[in-house]
């Protein structure tokens, strides 16, 4: 409604003036409670996504399914945004209601906040690049379903093995490409000129077939070629400073602990979800050993950092828990398929069962949980923007108040 | 149903034929493409993959026959895949710009590079003054007007053929099988993979560039000014022509071939070329709200609305439910955008700090840049009376606030007025308040009246001059702002010219006090010494003061030679006799009457040299981030004024006063 927008807007400033007078008598040790509860709440939410139950294996003993919630899996995921809009509530709470919009213009919020917008609008750029990079993951689950439908055919002949070979195939030159190439803006017409070649031979030539397969590249770029998710993540977290201890630090700390939170998630979701350009992503930025905040936060990081390490060293395309788990079961049943003689032996038919039925686990989990990430994620977008907009209002306000020389 | 006996022959042969073409067997099947080749070939092999399909149905799991006929048909799914994506790629020519332009345009694209060509074709003549001149000539409606003409191939939906019928034809024929067979999910696949590469390609045939929000947050407005224009061009021909064509091509193609294939198909190909396309729009929506903003911002925010029926018509499915949603979003940002940057120039007039006075009381460029301003918000009124819903906060009457002016839109009742028109009147309103406040600064109280007069005038004017502003701002407002200059000119006459017209009187002039005395001659004298002396100052300080208006400086010129002429006249007429019979009558009597008369015709002229007033007078600051384009360029005295309005301020045309 446009109209109680603008309300919406006004009664906002009234609030503030409100409170303003409340701030002056005993509003000082409420802010510290404040303070003390943000603190304390950012921590316990990223205790409960560090504390992660342990692998149970699962009632069916063929394959073992890992928790629902395992680190970096999509449900993870989701919690992780979660944890993140919550904070955000609370923060924005701490920061602007109640606030004398003055405090703005003074040291230190005045050299943070225009920081804090800088983020922010890294971080609404962060949020486009992992929608388009969950397209293409349900893409490649599109792909593995193709091979789950073939080989849950009993009992599996050639035709079968064939067609989900050709899929895999696709899936696998795809997770590569778009991963490794994904910064370089390979352009379409490189994939057109083999495209139909590499689609006509894609059954007949097995090692063609791995590299060709008649790929076209399954997204373009989502920002110029010089757009990289990596330095994004770098310039967000380069400015990142703790307020020194022992200095009367007042709003400076909360304003630090949402931005490490902030590029926390932006970093944990750029290295989980592909992306533009994230080679060399860094592995770490500085979060204070000290601080009780930050421990779960640290922890955290490091476990994620490994996982990227182990990307880049090996060369998996993702560190995405069901994009590991979906590159490993489709290199497995290509290797089957390429060695796939009928009739099959009942020992290698219940492998691969396992693995058919690992894939299917894996494109369920997918199919349920892709698309509520992306809604998620535009939801983060949506906030970002709102606080952005409330933070520039207060400037605003600032800029009105200092009047008559407000210029 | 049996399949009768000769069918098993019938079987054979067709598993012959899909085994001939299996390009994992021979090298000529996969050199060759079947669709490339023999029309009786083509409608052998499908014929084939039928009959072996029918045969199937009416199989049963354990036979043999079933068997056989399985590997057949994935030995022909496979085949027909490759076919399928080999048709596509025939085709995929980028759409012919061509097409997408009125051919009376083409005319002035042949000197354009291929690069920028898109955008030339819809420019307009006055491209690079477009962000200056908009503002102060009140260009908002001729520019629109043009632009609608020049859009005209894209004002609705219009879709053209991306392929030949034949090739549509064939690929239906082949999806039709491939989807029976159960294999939608690789023909979805193979027609996204492909398309995707087209749909790009014309897309970036557009023009349309991938800028990243925090890209957009960092360029100038006026860059963004030209991306935004040439961004509405291009939504306009991606929603309408190029999206609209490839779900048309899918329809073709898919359409009731099961579990709405069409609609997958389709979201799979633009859903990434859209998703950028509203990218842009998306990162204006949430940048900083200044008023320069505003015009271009309502111009995205009536381009988008104007396509939200065709984009909730090319994104009817399921799956494109996020980019109908994202599309709406952003213009109901654009619309929260402009009502911010309305409520922030409200506030930015109001706050408008300069306080030196602008030199002989003339238009000061803050009224000019207002007006202007309200004008062009005037030419919006069809898109700002949607979205201008609230009234303006005003001061209330007992607030005691001194900073914020008083107002009662009761006042003006028996108008039912819009929203938008009460904020139109506020803005007059505060300007007027921020006017007053400025003429304290002048010394000279009859001045500041006449600066009173002159901006108020100007106001007026203004609005007579525009039929669409006239209208909201109603004839009660309107009168009462005569009112406001008329009281202006009666102030400056009080406060000029009863002094002057005291020296003037009969009292005191007769020693005795009655009429019929005899007349003091020392008095007489000092009385026309000191008229001299004063309407000597007054002459030479008012003929700098300006009324860039000619008629209005007319008419107070006459309303001064009605007061002063006649008093002059009948004193003179009375009392010239008593100095001339003295000694040098010429120190006393230095005006006749039509020395007068001329005289008073150099008021208000402006006349440079004898400015009393420091010429370097400092700066009007600008409002803000406001780009401050007010201008004097019709009335030549004005000129002035430019030299004192800061650098800040670009001076272009005003075609009115």
């Amino acid at each position: 409604m446009p109209a109680t927008d603008n309300q919406g807007s006004f009664l906002n400033r009234i609030s503030i003036r409100r409170n303003q007078v409340v701030s002056m008598d005993g509003g000082h040790e409420q802010e510290l409670e404040d303070l003390d509860l943000f603190q304390k709440h950012v921590a316990d939410r990223f205790s409960d996504l560090f504390s992660q139950p342990p692998q149970q294996p699962s009632p069916d003993s063929s394959a073992e399914s890992p928790a629902p919630d395992a680190l970096l899996s999509i449900s993870w995921l989701r919690k992780l945004l979660d944890a993140f809009l919550c904070c955000e509530a609370e923060f924005k709470a701490v920061l602007v209601m109640g606030r004398d919009p003055t405090q703005f213009s003074k040291p230190p919020l005045d050299r943070l906040i225009p920081d804090l917008l800088d983020r922010s609008v890294k971080a609404l750029d962060i949020c486009n690049a992992i929608t388009h990079g969950v397209e293409l993951v349900r893409n490649w689950q599109k792909l593995a379903q193709i091979a789950v439908f073939a080989l849950q055919q009993q009992p599996i002949g050639e035709g079968q093995v064939r067609r989900a070979k050709k899929a895999l195939n696709t899936m696998l030159t795809s997770m590569t490409l778009d991963d490794k190439e994904s910064g370089h803006g390979k352009s379409t017409e490189r994939t057109w000129s083999f495209g139909r070649r590499g689609g006509g031979a894609a059954s007949a030539s097995v090692n063609k077939d791995r590299t060709a397969g008649g790929h076209f590249r399954a997204f373009s770029l989502s920002f110029a070629k010089s757009w990289s998710a990596k330095q994004q993540i770098q310039a967000m977290s380069s400015n990142l400073v703790a307020p020194r201890v022992g200095e009367p630090t007042g709003l400076a700390l909360p304003v630090y602990i949402m931005s490490t939170v902030l590029v926390f998630v932006m970093w944990a979701l750029v290295a989980a979800v592909p992306c533009q350009e994230r080679t060399g992503l860094a592995t770490h930025f500085p979060v204070p050993r000290q601080s009780g905040w930050a421990q779960a936060v640290l922890g955290l990081q490091e476990k994620i950092g490994e996982e990227w390490k182990k990307k880049e060293k090996k060369g998996i395309a993702g560190v995405l828990d069901e994009m590991q788990r979906m590159e490993k079961a489709g290199l497995w049943l290509v290797e089957f398929a390429e060695a796939f003689q009928f009739p099959m032996e009942s020992s290698k038919a219940d492998e691969v069962a396992a693995q058919v039925a690992e894939l299917a686990d894996v494109c369920r989990r997918m199919e349920e949980g892709l698309v509520p990430l992306q809604l998620q994620v535009r939801e983060v977008f949506h906030r970002i923007v709102r606080s952005r907009a409330e933070v520039l209002d207060v400037l605003d306000q600032v800029g009105k108040l200092t009047s008559p020389v407000p210029y | 149903m049996e399949p009768p006996g000769n069918d098993a022959v019938q079987l054979e042969s067709a598993e012959k034929i899909i085994l001939r073409w299996d390009s994992t067997v021979s090298e000529d099947a996969r050199e060759r493409m079947i669709f490339d080749g023999d029309r009786s070939e083509i409608e052998r092999y499908l014929h084939a993959v039928d009959e072996i399909q029918r045969s199937m149905d009416f199989a049963t799991l354990s036979d043999d026959r079933s068997k056989s006929g399985a590997g057949a048909i994935q030995i022909a799914m496979a085949r027909l895949e490759d076919e399928f994506r080999s048709i596509l790629i025939a085709h995929t020519a980028p759409i012919e710009t061509d097409t997408l332009v009125d051919s009376s345009h083409s005319a002035s694209r042949t000197d354009s590079s291929v690069g920028d060509l898109p955008d030339d074709s819809f420019s307009y003549a006055d491209d690079d003054s477009f962000t200056g001149s908009e503002l102060l000539e009140g260009a908002g409606e001729s520019s629109r007007s043009s632009t609608i003409a020049s859009y005209r191939s894209t004002n609705s939906i219009r879709e053209i053929d991306l392929m030949p019928p034949e090739a549509i034809e064939d690929l239906r024929s082949i999806a039709e099988r491939m989807i029976s067979a159960g294999y939608l999910r690789e023909c979805v696949q193979v027609y996204g993979s492909v398309r995707k590469s087209v749909v790009d390609a014309n897309f970036r045939g557009l023009g349309v560039e991938k800028l990243s929000i925090g890209d957009v947050q960092k360029l100038e407005w006026e860059t963004l000014e030209k991306k935004i224009r040439r961004w509405i061009r291009a939504a306009k021909v991606c929603v309408r022509v190029l999206f609209a064509s490839e779900k048309r091509l899918c329809e073709q193609i898919f359409e009731s071939l099961g579990e709405s294939t069409d609609d997958a198909c389709f979201t799979e190909t633009v859903k990434g070329p859209a998703i950028q396309l509203f990218n842009f729009a998306e990162a204006i929506s949430i940048s900083r709200r200044s008023p320069e903003k505003l015009f271009k911002i309502l111009d995205l925010h009536d381009a988008l609305s104007d396509l939200l029926p065709d984009v909730d018509f090319v994104f009817e499915a399921k799956s494109s439910e996020s980019i109908r949603v994202q599309a709406e979003e952003i213009t109901s940002r654009l619309a929260e955008a402009a009502r911010g940057i309305l409520s922030e120039f409200e506030n930015a007039v109001l706050r408008e700090p300069s306080r030196i006075p602008v030199p002989g009381g003339t238009i000061h460029p803050l009224t000019r840049y207002v007006m202007n301003y309200i004008s062009l918000i005037s030419d919006y009124k069809q898109t700002l009376i949607e979205l201008i819903l609230s009234k303006p906060v005003t001061g209330s009457r007992y607030s005691g606030d001194l900073t914020t002016p008083d107002m009662d839109f009761n006042e003006l009742e028996g108008q039912s007025q819009a929203p938008l028109a009460l904020h139109l009147i506020w803005i007059i309103v505060i300007l007027q308040f921020n006017l007053d406040g400025k003429s304290k600064h002048y010394k000279d109280a009859s001045l500041a009246h006449l600066f009173m007069m002159n901006n108020v005038h100007y106001i007026v004017q203004k609005i007579k001059g525009s039929p669409e502003l006239r209208e909201m701002i109603g004839d009660t407002y309107l009168k009462m702002l005569t009112g406001k200059y008329r009281q202006a000119a009666t102030g400056y006459q009080r406060a000029t010219w009863v002094r002057v017209l005291y020296c003037l009187r009969d009292e005191g002039l007769h020693p005795t006090g009655g009429f019929s005395s005899g007349v003091s001659k020392s008095a007489l004298r000092e009385r026309f010494k000191s008229f001299n002396a004063m309407f000597d100052e007054v002459h030479r300080t008012q003929a700098a003061w300006l009324i860039p208006d000619t008629q209005l400086r007319e008419e107070l010129r006459i309303s001064i030679s009605e007061l002063v002429i006649p008093a002059y006249r009948s004193f003179l007429g009375r009392f010239k006799g008593h100095i001339e019979s003295g000694k040098h009558p010429e120190n006393y009597i230095k005006y006749s009457v039509e020395d007068l008369e001329t005289a008073v015709l150099d008021f208000f002229e402006g006349y440079q040299e004898e400015l009393g007033i420091d010429s370097s007078a400092s700066n009007v600051k600008c409002l803000g981030n406001m780009k401050c384009t007010w201008s004097n360029h019709n009335d030549g005295p004005d000129k002035k004024a430019s030299a004192y309005c800061s650098t800040r301020l670009v001076p272009v045309k005003d075609p009115e006063v």
